[in-house]
Parts: C-alpha cells; sequence; structure tokens
C-alpha cells in the first residue's frame, strides 16, 4: 500500500518580508523512509515546523492522512500520531535521563492528570521506558541528569523522546549530527529498525546515511522541492547536483 | 534515606509536645510558622516545580481565609462541616480563583506570566475595600470559632493542634504529588514546556491546574490563619505578603522540597522575634534574601544537603572544625552588620535627635545592653573590628571547606539537584 500518509500541498510561509517556503509539494507514502535533502537555510526545519504545529503556514494544505491539520495545536497533531525531534537538542536538562523518556512514554497511557498514584506503580511505563533506554543505549545514564550528557548522548535521548509515543509518522531533524562515525552507525540500525511499519520523513546532511536509509529523496531549495525520487533518480538529476550536490564538492 | 526519616520523625514528635513547653504567648507564633511553611510549600509547588515565579499568590491565601470566614459565620461550625473541617472551604475557595486566574495568567511564561499575576492581585486588593459585601470594607469581617467534636477551640493549644494537623497533612499531599504522574509532568514543565506539547500534553491545561492546586493549598493556608485570627480584612492582598512568600520560598531554597518549609517557618521565627527587638527587620529580611541570592543560590536547604553529604562522606568528626569556624564567621558578619545597622539607626531616629542640644555632645544610645556614645571611636571602630574578624575567620573557613571538598568528583549544583529530583530507583 503506498497511499501518502502525509501531503504537502503547496505550502507556504513567510516571516514579514522574507518568503521562506514558497510553494512546497511533498507527498510521504505510507510505510516509506523518505528524506529532505537540501542546502543550508533552505527552510528544511521551517517546513517540519509547519508539519508539527509549531508554526502555521501562511497558505496551502497539510494532511495527515484525509485530514487537514494545518493550525492544529502541537499536541494535538502528536495525538493524531506525528512525532517529530529537533534539529536543536530539545529535552528536559535538569531531569534525569530516565526521567526524561518516562514522560515522553507517560502520554500514550493517558495519564497526565493522575495525581492519586505514585509513578513507581506504573510498572507497564517503567518497562517500556526501561526498554527505550536500552534501545538508545543509555541504560548506564538513566540516574544522570541530562544537561550532563555529552552532546552524542543527547542527539541520542533526543531521538528516544521521539520515538516513546508509538508514532504512526515520525519527522526527524538531523538527528546524527554530532556524533561519531561509531554512534552513526549505531543511530542508523536503530532508526531503521524502530521506523520498520511507520514512515520516516528524516532530514539529513551525511548523504550516506540518506541514500542508505531512504527509500525516496525529496530536495529542497529556497523553500521549493525542486525534485522526488529514489536515491538513483536524485544523484543522476542535473539540476540537484547544480542546486546541492554540486555545491558539496566545492565545499 | 533513612537519616531524612529520622529526623523528620523527630522534628514532629518535637511539634507534638512543643505547646507543653512553650509559654502560651508563644504557641501562637508556632501557629503562625507553621501557617507560613504551608503556604511557602504550596507557592513553591507553582514557583519551583511549576517553573512559575506568581507575585501575587497573596491573594489565593486571602481568598481561603475569607471563604473560611464565610463559611464560618453561616455555618456556626455545625452540620456538615464542623469547624475542623472549614479549611476545605479555604482550599475550595483557593482553588476556585486559583483555576480563573490560572487560566488568563498561564496564557504567557516568564515574566510576563510573573505581571498578570501581580496586576491579578493588585485588582483584588484595590477592590476588595469596595467589596463590602464579600471583604468587609476597610474593617474587614470577623468570626467566631464554634466548639465541634468535643473541643471548644477555645485556646490557643487546640487551635495549634488543628493548624498542625492540617499542616502535616497538606505538606505531605505535596510531597506524594511530586511522585505521580502529573507531579512528574510539572518538573517537566518547568525544564521545557515547548518540548511537552510536542510530546503531546496539553501545557495549558497543565498549567493551569498546577496553578490551581497550588492556589488551592495557599487556600488552606489562608482559611488556618482564619481560624487562628477568627477575622480578616483586605491589607491580606498586600503586595507585602505576596513578596514575602517568595523570599521566604527563595531563603529556603526552591529546588529542595522542604526548603521552603523550613526558610518560612526561620524567617517567620526570626520576624516574630526581631519585631519586638528591632525596627528594621525588614532591612534584615532584604539583606539575608540578596545574601543568599548571591552566595548560596540554592538557599538554606542547598547549604544543608551540602553540609549532609559531607558529613556522609567524610564523618562527624571530621565535618566539625570546618562547620565551627563558618558558624563563627556567620555569628561575627552578623554582629558587625548588626551592630552598625542598629547604631546608625538609633541615631537618625526622630526620637534621638529631638533629644539633641546643639554644641552639646551627643547622648548615649544603648545597644545590646551597653551605653555607645557615638561621638565615641570605639562605637564606630566596634562594627568595623568586628567585620575584619569575621573576614579573617572566613578565610580559615573557607581554607577548611576547600580541605574537604578535595579529591571529590565536582559536586555543583546540577548533581545536587540531579539527586533531588532524579529517579531514585
Ligand atoms: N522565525 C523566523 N523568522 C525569520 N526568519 C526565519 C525564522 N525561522 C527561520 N527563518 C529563516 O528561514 C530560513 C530557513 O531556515 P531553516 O532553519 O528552515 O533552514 P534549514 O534548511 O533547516 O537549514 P539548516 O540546514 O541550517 O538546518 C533561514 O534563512 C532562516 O533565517
Ligand atoms: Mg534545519
Amino acid at each position: 500500500m503506498s497511499r501518502a500518509i502525509l501531503q504537502l500541498r503547496d505550502v507556504h510561509k513567510s516571516f514579514g518580508e522574507a518568503h521562506i517556503i514558497r510553494g512546497a509539494q511533498l507527498e510521504l507514502h505510507t510505510g516509506e523512509r523518505h528524506a529532505v535533502i537540501g542546502p543550508n537555510g533552505a527552510g528544511k526545519s521551517t517546513l517540519f515546523h509547519l508539519i508539527s504545529g509549531q508554526l502555521q503556514p501562511s497558505s496551502g494544505q497539510i494532511l495527515l492522512g484525509e485530514e487537514a491539520i494545518q493550525g492544529y495545536s502541537p499536541q494535538h497533531i502528536n495525538h493524531l500520531g506525528l512525532s517529530r525531534s529537533f534539529q536543536i537538542t530539545n529535552i528536559f536538562p535538569g531531569l534525569s535521563v530516565f526521567e526524561n523518556l518516562r514522560i515522553a512514554v507517560m502520554r500514550k497511557h493517558g495519564m497526565q492528570y493522575h495525581f492519586w498514584r505514585s509513578i513507581q506503580r506504573y510498572s507497564e511505563v517503567r518497562a517500556q521506558t526501561e526498554q527505550l533506554l536500552e534501545q538508545v543505549r543509555l541504560q548506564d545514564k538513566q540516574t544522570v541528569c541530562a544537561a550532563e550528557l555529552s552532546y552524542s548522548e543527547q542527539r541520542a535521548l533526543e531521538i528516544g523522546m521521539t520515538l516513546a509515543c508509538d508514532p504512526r509518522v515520525i519527522l526527524l531533524d538531523e538527528p546524527m549530527a554530532g556524533m561519531s562515525h561509531e554512534e552513526t552507525d549505531y543511530a542508523l540500525n536503530l532508526i531503521r529498525e524502530v521506523t520498520q511499519g511507520r514512515s520516516l520523513l528524516i532530514v539529513e546532511h551525511d548523504m550516506d546515511v540518506v541514500f542508505s536509509l531512504c527509500d525516496r529523496i525529496s530536495v529542497l531549495v529556497y523553500g521549493e522541492v525542486i525534485a522526488t525520487g529514489t536515491p538513483d533518480q536524485i544523484r543522476a538529476d542535473r539540476r540537484v547536483q547544480e542546486a546541492y550536490l554540486g555545491e558539496e564538492q566545492c565545499a | 534515606m533513612k537519616l531524612t526519616k529520622i529526623l523528620l520523625a523527630v522534628l514532629l514528635l518535637a511539634l507534638l509536645v512543643l505547646p507543653a513547653i512553650l509559654p502560651a504567648a508563644m504557641v501562637n507564633a508556632a501557629i503562625q510558622m507553621l501557617i507560613a511553611a504551608l503556604f511557602a510549600c504550596a507557592f513553591n509547588l507553582l514557583c519551583g516545580q511549576g517553573g512559575m515565579l506568581s507575585f501575587g499568590h497573596a491573594a489565593y491565601f486571602g481568598v481561603g481565609s475569607f471563604a473560611t470566614l464565610h463559611a464560618m459565620n453561616a455555618l456556626n461550625g455545625e452540620g456538615l462541616l464542623p469547624t475542623p473541617l472549614l479549611p476545605l472551604i479555604g482550599a475550595l475557595g483557593g482553588f476556585i480563583c486559583g483555576l480563573c486566574a490560572g487560566w488568563f495568567a498561564t496564557k504567557r511564561a516568564g515574566v510576563y506570566f510573573s505581571m498578570i499575576t501581580l496586576a491579578l492581585a493588585e485588582l483584588l486588593h484595590s477592590l476588595a475595600p469596595h467589596l463590602s459585601m464579600l471583604f468587609g470594607g476597610e474593617a474587614g469581617i470577623s468570626s467566631m470559632r464554634s466548639p465541634a467534636w468535643g473541643l471548644d477551640f477555645g485556646d490557643a493549644t487546640q487551635v495549634y493542634y488543628l493548624t498542625l494537623g492540617w499542616v502535616v497533612l497538606s505538606i505531605a499531599l505535596l510531597y506524594a504529588f511530586t511522585l505521580t504522574p502529573m507531579g512528574r509532568l510539572t518538573f517537566a514543565l518547568r525544564e521545557n514546556g515547548h518540548r511537552l506539547q510536542f510530546l503531546g500534553y496539553n501545557v495549558h491545561r497543565l498549567r493551569v491546574l498546577v496553578f490551581a492546586l497550588s492556589a488551592m493549598f495557599a487556600g488552606i493556608a489562608g482559611g488556618l490563619q482564619a481560624l487562628n485570627l477568627e477575622s480578616a480584612n483586605y491589607v491580606l492582598f498586600d503586595m507585602r505578603f505576596s513578596a514575602e512568600v517568595v523570599l521566604n520560598t527563595y531563603i529556603g531554597g526552591v529546588n529542595v522540597f522542604l526548603g521552603p518549609v523550613l526558610g518560612a517557618a526561620l524567617m517567620t521565627f526570626f520576624g516574630n522575634a526581631a519585631s519586638d527587638l528591632t525596627q528594621s527587620w525588614l532591612l534584615y529580611q532584604g539583606l539575608l534574601f540578596v545574601l543568599v541570592m548571591m552566595f548560596m543560590p540554592s538557599g538554606l536547604a542547598g547549604l544543608v544537603l551540602c553540609w549532609s553529604a559531607q558529613i556522609r562522606r567524610r564523618g562527624w568528626l571530621a565535618v566539625i572544625p570546618a562547620a565551627l569556624s563558618a558558624l563563627i564567621t556567620a555569628g561575627l558578619l552578623s554582629l558587625a552588620v548588626v551592630f552598625a545597622i542598629e547604631t546608625l539607626q538609633r541615631v537618625f531616629s526622630q526620637d534621638y535627635q529631638a533629644l539633641l542640644i546643639a554644641d552639646q555632645p551627643w547622648p548615649a544610645i544603648s545597644l545590646f545592653g551597653r551605653e555607645w556614645l557615638p561621638g565615641a571611636l570605639l562605637t564606630w571602630a566596634m562594627p568595623l573590628l568586628l567585620g575584619l574578624a569575621g573576614l579573617l575567620v572566613l578565610k580559615l573557613a573557607r581554607r577548611q571547606w576547600l580541605r574537604l571538598l578535595d579529591d571529590e568528583p565536582a559536586a555543583g549544583p546540577v548533581a545536587l539537584r540531579s539527586r533531588v529530583e532524579g529517579e531514585q530507583s
């Protein structure tokens, strides 16, 4: 089945005078892993903000399944099964790693207003948190304050928190930035594993990751998707080479 | 933490036998300490745990007081709500007002939040004298405690035990709350409300509920005050009380659960003791606040934790010298400051200035049970000498403290915090 689970139809976003997203068109198929690449400042993160409800598009439509979600609140969009990570690490710095993940896990158990029972008694939450800790390889750090983690450990935590709510659609914004080779490999396998049966939209600068992980790639330049296709098609695309890959070779 | 539990049990025991050993006049001071402790603890749910600094929390305390007084007058302590249960009405009043005010205030975060709470409290303060139905105008309203459950609540001792019961129960509930899912979310709210939204939480609703819960417990404290004083007037809504709870809480330490309780109890105690001795209590209070914020931002509770960590690591004996010199430093420096302030205050007071006769030496002032001549060098050298001695001992204390810290993996405030709030599994 390859119906689109997430669609952007002619989405525009301006900040005052600055027209950042200029009629972006994008289709994320159910069950695929889809990368968004593009030069710095192309608007990739802005696109994620628009999809996840942090920003509202100036015009255009964003469909999650059948539902137009533009203008919904972030938590509403999360409830519809879309979860995202942030390019700039966005965690609970003063809480322990375990607590960070547990708070992310708690949500799908619908216990945010429970005030009559100790959290220790929710054994399922505990078990899932521990499993997640193991998945992102932070079990040794579980009692450490999140602010004291190394940068790459914080990135791993960020991924863990994004996965915790069992989402249908996952948006990852440069999840591997700042990771070592070994950590990138591990994270790559982790992402591959946990996105089995889900749909993934990922922004990533590491081309090896993009080409080995993703089924399709979209190229965003100046707020417009100039090409979408399989890795081979994208590699062969002249406009992409000019706009993006070529630039990388120069750098 | 076994030691903590033992200490708490001892404290509770001491509070239980207190009225037997205290003179009757002091029992009332103890009641005020208990009420202030609960108020600060309730405030800290919002401020320290939820990360929302309210500058108008006296409003909910006051509403709790008035609500309780109205209930006292209406029910005469009969029926479903005998006298001991009346603070429930204070809780209800605080909760409802907290819901309404919180709904507006939590629309914004940070400074804007604080300003809205301030504005709402000031609004109430200026409206209250005109709403004589609700707040009894300038004179306020009063009532009488009715007997219930075989007790007549005629003397301070019975009121003390009633207050103690409510305060202990409320603080225990507030602590239990921090262990529940919603309580854990409250910490996350402080840390990063933005991220919570993207994890699927309704942050505004959560903030409003935390606000209302905090206001509810403030309302209980207000209700207890109403039971104790049997009266209230609009002065309760004064900005001064809102500021006081902020100061007490921060002096005690916002990142430790019992910190505000400690801060409020101590400050109320000293406030009571000092009001007979000095006219400059507000000045001392402000000074203390500034010093705590500058030199130990984690408050008195942070200090206690710091020292108890050293005791656990090194044993009592090794810590005693450093503790002793620290105490001497604190003593000398406070003495110097108190000496200077009190001398100046006395010399510049209007009463004293009226005594002066031109071309005559200024008469002596009395301080610490002695007479001091403003013309004498010693009077002014005294605070300087005391301060100097204090600074010298401070140097020693610092060296001893650093030696204690030696070969220790850096235990900064962050590490402290993670121990307090981290998962204790
Ligand atoms: N709130 C804002 N107000 C004004 N301009 C903004 C705002 N947010 C982003 N921009 C601008 O939009 C452009 C795109 O930013 P965006 O962060 O989406 O780029 P990106 O593709 O994610 O880049 P990178 O690869 O560096 O992460 C940038 O030029 C940025 O300055
Ligand atoms: Mg970006």
